[in-house]
């Protein structure tokens, strides 16, 4: 018999071949909480379009507090079900410790208090709820029952403790009197503080709210795209100096166009000012990446336009037409009923934004099969696209009667038109990186997200401060409350934990396969049993932020939201099974989620219909979650 | 110098089921040691004591000379003896420098600041690997994406690097196509060239004889015998493993079902390659 002698000097097999090199962006793109980040834009744009208050500081403000709580948990969720666990009494947790908290400072005689001050109070009632996650972990670790089944058993015996409890001391299904306490006020600053929006004027300082509002959202995007730049293509031996000076023209032309657009508003204005916006973004980008890429030779292949790619390329022509037809025939303002549920209006909306987006996903479909054989006939085809999303530009801001669409959404969708266009045009014109560059890939990651900082940071001021105008104009209060801000901590607390720190290594080890784990010597029950204890922590905090808002807590606080709260974790990209997912991808579900609650409403829409909706993301987000993950690891 | 491993009269009883009775045989530095048995021959409870998941009922176990009884997995692993399992060795939706280091995670910083060093697992990771002969690229890449042979070999690189004397592997070759199963077993040779002593677990006595240095060989819980490689022939120990009696029977059995003709044609065929088998293996028998 012959068997090969085995030479273990024998040359180890060379890279592997079988493995493509994968950019960033494709590695991005395969980051479970991708599939929500692209809904809760689409989300947003939704809600944004169809109602006035949406976009507003205060409609952000009415989601972010309803987010806030369900992101809180829906993250320490998410944690625990990439840990392979449920915990179904997760939403009961919360209006437990809330109730116990209020029983605990009541004054004693009054029906069941036990006179406390808070600063006991609290501290007591977290151990409570550590208490109950630790029984949780420990079950179901000793016992090898399904989480499912003791956390059900948990949700039930909490429940009927609220309302038993509640109706045995008060006679009433609802506990009050939270600020009996003596050092209520000092807990209130940490669990209940309000920070009223109109009281922060910000008018002058720096040349005000709006300079600096918009100098940092201008300075993060543009450094957003230099960093995708960088992590796209070659760099070149030496940069080429020409290439600067264009960019430094294109530059001078983009920005003095953003300028005067944000200082001028008048219909025949925006235009000018629009286009020279966007043809110098488009000369700053092909500046930037002469001056430091590496140019191809020429645009390759011949022009030619494959039968069925032709066919694509008509087909999403003829949907952008119809649909811009649709919308200049139909009444934008008729509220006439079309029928089901729809009036004149909103068919309008519906038809004319599916039939555009519909066109344009077919041209760029078109652009994409087309570049396998002729990049030359890609650019052609992606160059139609930006144009025809440049022409329904300038035909929605023709017709519009509201700033909103007249300004603003005309310069996101030129914005759109010139990044397909760019996109285009680099990729036909540059050496596109295809092997690993640890020097770029840390600098254009290092931008990037530099850029994104600042774009938020932007934002966030222009969300917490107000102007003069603004509060004479606008009416009502906004009041941010301390929850939103538990909410982004624990974001990104639980984020870094999760991917940065030994735990975070555990749990996604004993989600993903807990026997290897165990052998590998990873502590998977004390694992397991910490997650459990962070959910019903997290409950807690939820708990006395729903405490200190109220005064009062009611026996049904929280019965069912743990479902809310898996949806949440879902929808952001985590698998059921454990093992895999995302902290921010569930902080993104639960914003998903509070933005459909509260957009329905806001969209004059009867309000039963919300769990319909949620419905219908939950199915949407499992299926695209599903199918980016399969063609993620198709391609690797 | 005392063998890094020795088995001396090892039994396992499980209430009046006798799992593996009188087993010795020893595991040196820089060798491998291969336990060949059929199933239900006792592999899986003889790598199980010396895992320390199960305790001998009889017999005594020394590690360098020092007789031990371990009361758990961690005891074994704390005395350096490290098992891959076939199926439980990874974790496959994880990324390859978090497999590699998993349970022993690198960190930088101090008190709750303590992160994960990243760069420096991912560096180590690639080089232990790179030493086994494979190149990571990405160690971001999540271990389910790599071939059945090397995700067997991140496991071996790991328990290499994480100063493991004894290795034992269960089966790594058994779910592996035969490139992979070489991979295997090249890695495996890299290991004992690493003066690691390697327990080989198999039921293909063709992959265990070009890495074997001694050879233990399991039957329905006995030990048919315990040699040093001069001591047994490749076919003696394919002839020992198969059980040549066993197979006769086998053969005649599947010639009476395919002569009752109501069996199905391939019977026939297979009970014809049994036959054929066999005769073969008498022939290389009386030749050596």
């Amino acid at each position: 018999m012959t068997t090969a002698t085995l030479e273990p000097a024998e040359a180890a097999p060379a890279a592997d071949e079988r493995l493509a090199y994968r950019g960033p962006i494709q590695r991005l793109l395969i980051r479970p909480e991708i599939g929500a980040l692209i809904g809760a834009a689409v989300i947003w744009a939704f809600f944004w379009a169809v109602t006035d208050v949406f976009g507003t500081t205060a409609g952000v403000n009415n989601y972010l507090d309803v987010s806030a709580t369900l992101g809180i948990m829906s993250v320490a969720v998410a944690l625990l079900m990439i840990g392979g666990e449920f915990d179904l009494s997760s939403g009961a947790i919360t209006g437990a410790t809330g109730m116990l908290v209020v029983l605990l400072v009541k004054e004693v005689g009054e029906f069941g208090g036990a006179g406390f001050p808070a600063t006991v109070a609290i501290p007591l009632t977290l151990a409570f709820a550590l208490g109950i996650g630790w029984a949780n972990g420990t079950l179901v670790e000793k016992t090898a029952l399904p989480s499912f089944i003791v956390t059900l058993g948990t949700f039930f015996i909490l429940r009927g403790a609220k309302l038993g409890f509640a109706k045995l001391f008060t006679d009433k299904v609802i506990v009050e009197g939270l600020d009996d306490a003596p050092d209520h006020g000092f807990w209130e600053n940490i669990f209940g503080a309000v920070w009223v929006r109109n009281d922060h004027v910000w008018d002058s300082f720096l040349g005000g709210r709006n300079v600096v509002y918009g100098v940092l959202v201008t300075v993060g995007v543009s450094l957003l795209a230099v960093g995708i730049l960088e992590l796209l293509f070659r760099r070149r031996a030496t940069p080429s100096s020409s290439g600067l000076t264009v960019a430094l023209v294109g530059a001078v032309g983009a920005y003095g166009g953003l300028i005067a657009l944000t200082t001028t508003d008048g219909a025949g204005q925006n235009w000018l000012w629009g286009t020279v916006m966007a043809v110098g973004a488009c000369v700053l980008l092909y500046g930037l990446a002469a001056w430091r890429y590496e140019p191809l030779p020429a645009v390759g292949g011949a022009f030619h336009l494959q039968d069925h790619v032709g066919r694509n390329v008509a087909l999403g022509l003829g949907a952008i037409v119809l649909g811009v037809a649709l919308g200049l025939v139909l009444d934008a303002e008729s509220q006439t009923e079309l029928g089901f549920l729809l009036t004149v209006q909103g068919f309008r909306a519906i038809a004319y934004t599916g039939l555009v987006i519909t066109g344009l996903i077919l041209l760029l479909l078109a652009a994409r099969t087309a570049g396998k054989a002729s990049p030359l006939t890609q650019l052609a085809i992606t160059t139609l696209a930006a144009v025809s999303v440049v022409a329904v530009a300038f035909i929605v801001q023709s017709q519009s009667e509201s700033r909103k669409f007249r300004a603003e959404f005309f310069a996101v969708i030129v914005g759109v038109a010139v990044v397909l266009f760019m996109i285009g045009v680099l990729r036909a014109r540059f050496v596109e990186r295809r092997t690993p560059d640890a020097a770029s890939d840390r600098l254009g990651r290092v931008i990037a997200l530099a850029g994104i900082t600042i774009t938020f940071v932007g934002i966030a001021i222009r969300l917490l401060f107000a102007t003069t105008v603004e509060n004479e104009t606008i009416p009502g209060e906004v009041r941010w409350r301390v929850s939103v801000l538990y909410f982004l901590l624990f974001a990104v607390i639980g984020s870094y934990m999760l991917l940065r720190t030994k735990f975070g290594s555990w749990t996604f080890a004993v989600g993903g396969n807990k026997d290897a784990s165990r052998q590998v010597g990873v502590p998977a029950a004390r694992t397991k049993t910490i997650l459990f204890m962070i959910v019903s922590a997290a409950g807690w905090l939820v708990g006395m932020l729903i405490a200190f808002r109220l005064n009062s807590v009611q026996a049904n606080v929280g019965d069912g939201q743990e479902f809310f709260y898996i949806i949440a974790a879902v929808v952001g990209g985590n698998l059921l099974t454990g093992g895999y997912g995302s902290v921010l991808g569930a902080a993104i579900g639960a914003i998903i989620m509070a933005m459909s609650f509260q957009g329905i409403p806001f969209a004059g829409w009867n309000s039963d219909w919300r769990f319909l909706f949620v419905g219908a993301i939950l199915l949407l987000a499992v299926l695209v979650n599903n199918y980016v993950r399969a063609k993620a690891e198709a391609a690797s | 110098m005392s063998a890094l491993l020795e088995l001396e009269n090892i039994s396992k009883f499980y209430g009046n089921i006798i799992a593996l009775t009188g087993v010795t045989t020893s595991v040196n530095a820089g060798e491998v040691t291969c336990v060949l048995g059929d199933n239900g021959a006792g592999k899986s409870t003889f790598i199980k004591i010396i895992a320390g998941a199960h305790q001998q009922s009889e017999g005594t176990l020394r590690v360098e000379g020092d007789e031990v009884m371990f009361d758990s997995p961690r005891d074994a692993l704390a005395l350096g003896i490290a098992t891959v399992y076939q199926d439980l060795a990874v974790v496959p939706l994880m990324s390859v420098w978090r497999n590699f280091f998993l349970g022993a995670e690198p960190t930088r910083g101090w008190g709750p600041f303590q992160r994960l060093d990243q760069a420096k697992a991912s560096s180590i990771a690639r080089e232990e690997m790179a030493k086994m002969g494979i190149d990571i690229r990405d160690t971001e890449q999540a271990v389910g994406t790599l071939s059945g042979g090397e995700r067997q070999s991140v496991a071996i690189a790991r328990a290499a690097y994480f100063g493991a004397k004894v290795l034992i592997l269960d089966e790594p070759t058994s779910a592996l196509g035969v490139k992979q199963s070489g991979v295997v077993l090249r890695y495996i040779l890299e290991a004992r060239n690493r003066g690691l002593g390697v327990i080989f677990i198999t039921h293909n006595p063709n992959h265990a004889w070009p890495v074997g240095d001694r050879f233990l060989i399991l039957n329905r819980g006995r030990s048919m015998g315990n040699f040093a490689k001069e001591e047994i022939t490749r076919d003696e120990l394919i002839m020992m493993m198969a059980g040549g009696a066993e197979l006769e029977e086998l053969t005649k059995e599947l010639e009476m079902a395919a002569a009752t003709g109501t069996a199905d044609p391939s019977l026939k065929e297979l009970a014809e390659e049994f036959a054929e088998e066999y005769e073969e293996l008498e022939e290389r028998t009386e030749h050596d």
